[in-house]
């Protein structure tokens, strides 16, 4: 379990971190989504003490990162694809790692073979690609064994085999009760991963819920209606709240009332509807919504950030 | 989900989600944690991972060695001079006529250099490429791992240096020989020189790794490194005063001398206070790394 309060992080005039609370649970996969520069990498930074936070804390199982007696036993992390020396083998930048640990050969053998760096083990990482650096960063957050993972864009990257591949290890991991942390700016990527999603815009968490509610919890209920009567069922539904609107011939998108209440008023004017689809909001909707909301409130203050914020969200 | 894999070396990472990690990982996070002599293991095995490390080992040894031997026939010449021109041979007893015991250390300036920019480099090179998030994520507290690094780095100086040094007096008994000069590399004057360079050395290294700390850049450490050893030297000579006279002595590169004195010559530090002068060069940077390694970002 990671546990944030008023966590704050000031860079000279810039305040990349603003008094953030959040609690990441074990048994879950977490998202912490955010366009870039949101605060995500420095909050990662701060949680394994790379970063001190100007004010607040954070702390891992109860105790700040820094405090543990087994560090990468207890939470292994992937910051960075590339925070390894260059010219040095992945092979012998894990046994480097393992050594601090005595964590045995055999566990860098086993997450060499688990990440898929077997043939490239003993290359320079200098020569890696993007992809087989985030597999090297993930092999190393993975050499402990540890409790909690926390994983920094680890997609980016990565062929679409491999983002499979880091989808599954996430719900696996979290599965057998572990504390998964996972950012991304990619909502289509949080929405098939994550279970529960912590939003940040500008330093700030906007939202903090499952992603379910995230999805539902914002804007109103859509349905698609396929009538052969469409004027005549558009003339039925008018009403306070409800909004209709032909798409196409015999097709209507109704906001504001749900399924049961369209099909009722239907089947009293006897009118037949042969589709009826409820439209779920997509995360990236929902996500454009929360972060508009922030760029709004933030623009009282500031004006012109809105555009970044927006255009790194999409 | 791609259930399809085209190359087969790839198939392991695709089911290494479901199956892989079952096996291996326990959920138990219990098992050592950091010792030092466990980030010392790390930081050896760091240290000699990295070809551009041995290659600046094997590069000391040369030069050491190198300058060794050229040293030797160099003060062959001066001493076969002076045997027949009286110039040469009232230049060569000014010398205090034993030139023959300074020749397995006259390539220590280069292996300063070397050593120094290696000291710098094995620091800077943690933060330019980001190794350093790394190797402070699995030691959180720092301090161990600067610490460790040291001692790698201070030791291979030293024992380089020393065997570099041996090394050289090997190769320049023959050629000195050869101009009838004598050359007793167990006498105490020679395990002095060979002893108080190698710990020289070892101090630039430390030095080194200190600015390549507080710097975190190669070049701006190496730059500063050079500055101090071969420029400040220099520039302190040209300018006039007595303040600056008097501030040379106590330069780091201005310590080795005095140290290896046979008597002390006037106008010159003591031995005792060159290596306190030394020591304070030493420890000064290496505890204000120390200190804002502890208290600064990675």
């Amino acid at each position: 379990m990671i546990e944030a309060r008023g966590l704050t992080k000031v860079y000279g005039e810039k305040t990349a971190v603003a008094g953030v609370n959040f609690t990441v649970e074990a048994g879950r996969v977490t998202g912490f989504l955010g366009p870039n520069g949101a605060g995500k990498s420095t909050t990662m930074r701060m949680i394994m003490g790379l970063d001190r936070p100007t004010s607040g804390t954070v702390t891992v199982n109860g105790a700040p990162f820094a405090r543990h007696a087994a560090p990468l036993r207890d939470v292994g992390a992937l910051l960075d694809a590339k925070a390894v020396h260059t010219s040095r083998s992945a092979y012998n930048h894990l046994l480097a790692m393992a050594a601090t640990h005595s964590i045995p050969k055999k566990r860098v053998h086993d997450v060499i073979e688990m990440t898929g760096l077997a043939d490239v083990a003993k290359k320079k990482v200098g020569g890696f690609s993007l992809g087989m650096g985030q597999r090297l960063g993930i092999a190393a957050a993975l050499l402990g064994d540890p409790q909690t993972v926390i994983l920094d864009e680890p997609v980016n990257g990565l062929d679409p085999e491999g983002v499979v591949w880091v989808r599954n290890l996430v719900k696996y991991l979290a599965s057998e009760g572990r504390t998964v942390f996972l950012s991304s700016h990619l909502m289509s990527e949080m929405a098939v991963t994550a279970d529960h999603l912590i939003v940040i815009g500008r330093g700030r968490i906007i939202a903090d819920a499952p992603i379910q509610e995230i999805i539902t919890g914002r804007g109103q209920i859509r349905t698609r209606v396929r009538t052969d009567q469409p004027d005549r069922l558009m003339h039925l539904l008018a009403g306070d709240g409800v909004s209709v609107e032909l798409q196409e011939n015999e097709l209507l998108e109704v906001t504001g009332l749900d399924p049961r209440q369209i099909a009722r008023a239907a089947l009293d004017s006897r009118v037949m509807v042969y589709e009826l689809t409820p439209l779920q909001a997509s995360l990236e909707e929902a996500y454009m919504e929360l972060t508009k909301d922030e760029v709004e409130y933030h623009s009282l203050i500031t004006t012109g950030a809105a555009a970044p914020v927006q255009s790194g969200g999409n | 989900m791609s259930s399809t894999t085209l190359d087969p070396s790839r198939r392991g990472a695709q089911s290494g989600a479901g199956d892989v990690p079952a096996r291996r990982m326990s959920g138990t996070s219990a098992g050592p944690g950091p010792s030092f002599l466990r980030v010392l293991n790390s930081e050896f095995i760091k240290f000699r991972t990295l070809l551009s490390t041995l290659i600046l080992l094997g590069c000391t040894v040369l030069v050491v060695v190198g300058f060794g031997a050229l040293s030797a026939w160099g003060t062959g010449q001066f001493a076969e001079a002076a045997a027949t021109d009286p110039e040469a041979a009232a230049a060569f007893a000014s010398q205090g006529g034993d030139l023959a015991v300074g020749v397995p250390t006259s390539g220590i300036a280069f292996a300063q250099l070397i050593l120094g920019s290696l000291g710098v480099l094995l620091m800077s090179s943690e933060f330019t490429t980001g190794m350093a998030r790394s190797t402070f994520a699995a030691v959180p507290k720092r301090i161990p791992a600067y610490a460790a690094k040291l001692l790698v780095v201070m030791v291979t100086a030293f024992v380089l240096t020393a065997a570099s040094v041996y090394l050289a007096g090997l190769v320049a008994l023959p050629i000195l020989d050869n101009y009838n000069l004598e050359l007793d590399l167990a006498s105490s004057q020679s395990v002095k020189m060979l002893l108080v360079n190698s710990l020289y050395v070892a101090a630039v290294a430390a030095i080194g790794m200190a600015l390549g700390s507080l710097i975190r850049n190669s070049a701006g450490g190496i730059m500063s490194l050079v500055g101090l050893f071969f420029v400040a030297p220099i520039a302190f000579q040209l300018i006039p005063g007595d303040f600056f006279v008097e501030a040379r002595k106590y330069l780091p590169g201005n310590t080795v001398e005095p140290m290896t004195a046979v008597q002390h010559v006037p106008d010159t530090l003591e031995a005792w206070q060159a290596a306190m002068v030394l020591g304070a060069w030493v420890v000064i940077p290496v505890v204000l790394a120390a200190v804002l390694l502890k208290k600064r970002d990675v």
